[in-house]
């Protein structure tokens, strides 16, 4: 499955790190990334594959400390049309 | 005041009076600020030692376990006990001290990027870049590594900001969120509670985090419902619970097993369906419908679906459960596998049997003692043949299975409760993994008790050799091991060798009736297997037994 998922952390580098660290781990593969900083807080787009159920990740993000929100923009078969 | 001096104040405001550590250049202010200070250091003689005497510490107190360790390869050794602690979820504070701000990215000596390293072994993880961030980050520290579900800490903190002049300045949580678990959910694990016939608690470490052992005895007593324990819950559920049958999993008992796969209703309280635990997850209470208890929703569904789930503390979900009475003819047949499948301590033959001498200890040490273990052969005899109170007072290192935890994890629970019997249970591979900590025995003339159980193997790996991997013994013989009871000598500790079952008794008498520290070494057959065994892959109530002939 392709996943899009935004999240939004707090705009310290090692927060980055921390985040695609625990998406490796758990299984999703890093397809498409973009970060854009605001204020205090960094919000990334990021788009996984992944055959893993997606919320066995994002339970994992939203226990990160800076991790602020964690919203799932879609979900599709893989190569699918977009 | 100083960074350093703030650091240490701080602690002693949080009630921390004991820590373990090791000095060196990059920590040297804390060090400093450490000398003559209400906060009580123990110096250990290897970082992992550290590490894990406070997690030996936090483990038999519930209460915050703080290390403290130098830049670079100081920092390093203590990722093995941060590793384990977030495995257990324990709640641990590590301190690390770091090459100067300006000198970070340089390569300067004993720099290591320790925040780098620290982000899959600890819950969460700080450098101190500013000075005047230091008092908020180390309350927040020492706030996450308690709270939900708890976990290590690590706050690496450069040398000049050690050395700057800090303010302290109070911190509050800013929302000390505890999840509430949904009431729809509730009304589900209620009407499954209602309509179960064979129901099942499944009870994990959990219960020790949430200091809840209280509710789920409450919980048992109403319900009269048969429990299986992990690793890590053995003590939660009181030894004079009629339908408790004990650990589940790989070296489970018999009735623990086959009870799981029997039942209809797994009632899982603070668990997380480890894969030792479990066998072949496909086939573990296949027939069950699922209830799970936990504070972390990554935990629920994360290997097995359930059927209702209360993410919320225990003490919380626990008392909202209903209690119907378990029907009497599957608490009968529990009782009667726990009768059928009892362990039997007749072994013929004249040489040590572990269970039987681990058996013979739990009866005679105090039922307030600590047992620690290590990891391997050993550890599984002592969880299935001594009995426990309380969690608190059995620490096994769980999820990461870490040899070398025992001797240091046993000096951190006897400094953290002086006046109750502490005891490691170690093999002849892991006790020399942290051996140099005997020296911190002596040098705080610790009451701790060792018993070595030596095979000259190392023995689960030999185990798996023989019933797996065709007898082909690579590179687990251990019998140039040294003389324990010398070695042991060598730093001022007292004990002795027996190797015939008929010195049993009288040993482990002796060694508990010992004032100082005292070490036991058994030596035991070196082909004895830990059984019951689930094979890899295989369902749990696929059980070896014995090596198939």
């Amino acid at each position: 499955m392709r996943h899009q998922v935004n999240i939004q952390v707090n705009n310290k580098s090692v927060a980055v790190e921390r985040f695609l660290r625990v998406t490796r781990h758990r299984g999703f593969e890093l397809v498409n990334m973009s970060l854009a900083s605001a204020d205090t807080h960094y919000r990334v787009n990021l788009e996984l594959e992944s055959d893993r159920p997606l919320y066995l990740l994002t339970q994992q993000l939203t226990k990160l400390v800076e991790v602020d929100t964690v919203e799932v923009v879609s979900t599709q078969q893989r190569n699918a049309s977009a | 005041m100083t960074g350093a001096e703030l650091l240490i104040d701080l602690l002693a405001k949080h009630g921390v009076k004991e820590v373990f550590g090791y000095p060196g250049g990059a920590i040297m202010p804390i060090y400093d600020a450490l000398y003559g200070a209400p906060v009580k250091h123990y110096l250990t003689r290897h970082e992992q030692g550290a590490g894990f005497a406070a997690v030996g510490y936090a483990r038999s107190t519930g209460k915050l376990g703080v290390c403290f360790a130098t830049s670079g390869p100081g920092a390093t050794n203590l990722i093995t006990s941060l590793a384990d602690a977030m495995m257990d979820s324990v709640p641990l504070l590590a301190i690390t001290g770091q090459v100067p701000t300006a000198a970070i990215g340089s390569d300067a000596f004993q720099e290591v990027d320790v925040l780098g390293m620290s982000l899959s072994c600890t819950k969460h993880s700080y450098m101190v870049e500013r000075a005047e961030d230091l008092a908020e980050i180390l309350q927040e520290a020492m706030h996450l590594a308690m709270s939900g579900r708890p976990g290590p800490v690590l706050v690496d903190i450069p040398k000049d900001i050690q050395l700057a002049q800090v303010t302290y300045q109070p911190w509050l949580a800013a929302d000390d969120y505890k999840p509430e678990f949904c009431q729809a959910q509730l009304a589900i694990a209620n009407e499954l509670l209602q309509s179960a016939s064979k129901p099942l608690a499944y009870v994990g470490g959990g219960v020790q985090a949430a200091d809840a052992q209280n509710e789920l005895m409450d919980f048992l007593n109403k319900t009269q419902m048969p429990v299986v324990s992990t690793l890590k819950a053995l003590g939660s559920v009181l030894p004079e619970y009629d339908y408790d049958l004990g650990m589940l999993g790989m070296h489970g008992g018999k009735a623990a097993n086959l009870a799981v796969q029997d039942c209809d209703l797994l009632v899982c309280i603070g668990a997380r369906f480890d894969d030792r635990v479990t066998g072949n997850l496909a086939k573990f209470a296949a027939n069950a419908k699922v209830i799970h208890l936990d504070i972390d929703a990554a935990e629920v569904g994360k290997r097995k679906p359930v059927d209702a789930s209360l993410v919320a503390d225990l003490k919380d979900s626990l008392t909202e459960l209903t209690t119907p009475l378990t029907q009497s003819d599957w608490r009968a047949h529990c009782d009667k596998m726990n009768a059928d499948f009892a362990w039997r301590y007749d072994y013929p033959g004249e040489l040590v049997y572990a269970p039987y001498l681990l058996n013979k200890l739990s009866q005679l040490m105090p039922t307030t003692g600590v047992v620690c273990c290590d990891v391997g052969q050993h550890q599984m005899w002592v969880a299935q043949h001594m009995k426990f109170s309380h969690p608190s007072n059995h620490l096994s290192s769980g999820g990461a299975g870490t040899m070398g935890f025992g001797l240091p994890a046993a000096i951190g629970a006897q400094i953290a409760r002086p006046q109750d019997f502490v005891v490691t249970v170690s093999g002849d591979g892991s006790i020399m993994m942290n051996i140099q900590e005997l020296a911190t025995i002596r040098r705080n003339n610790l009451p701790v008790k060792i018993l070595v159980i030596d095979n000259q193997r190392l023995g689960m790996v030999r185990q798996w050799q023989q019933l797996f991997f065709d007898g082909r013994y690579s590179e687990t013989n251990l019998s140039d091991n040294p003389d324990f009871v010398a070695l042991a000598a060598v730093f001022g500790i007292p004990g002795e060798t027996i190797t015939r079952a008929d010195q049993v008794d009288s040993a482990v008498e002796k060694m508990v009736a010992s004032n100082g520290p005292y070490i036991l070494h058994a030596c035991i057959d070196d082909k004895e297997n830990v059984w019951p065994l689930v094979p890899p892959g295989a369902a749990n109530d696929q059980m070896l037994t014995e090596v198939a002939k």
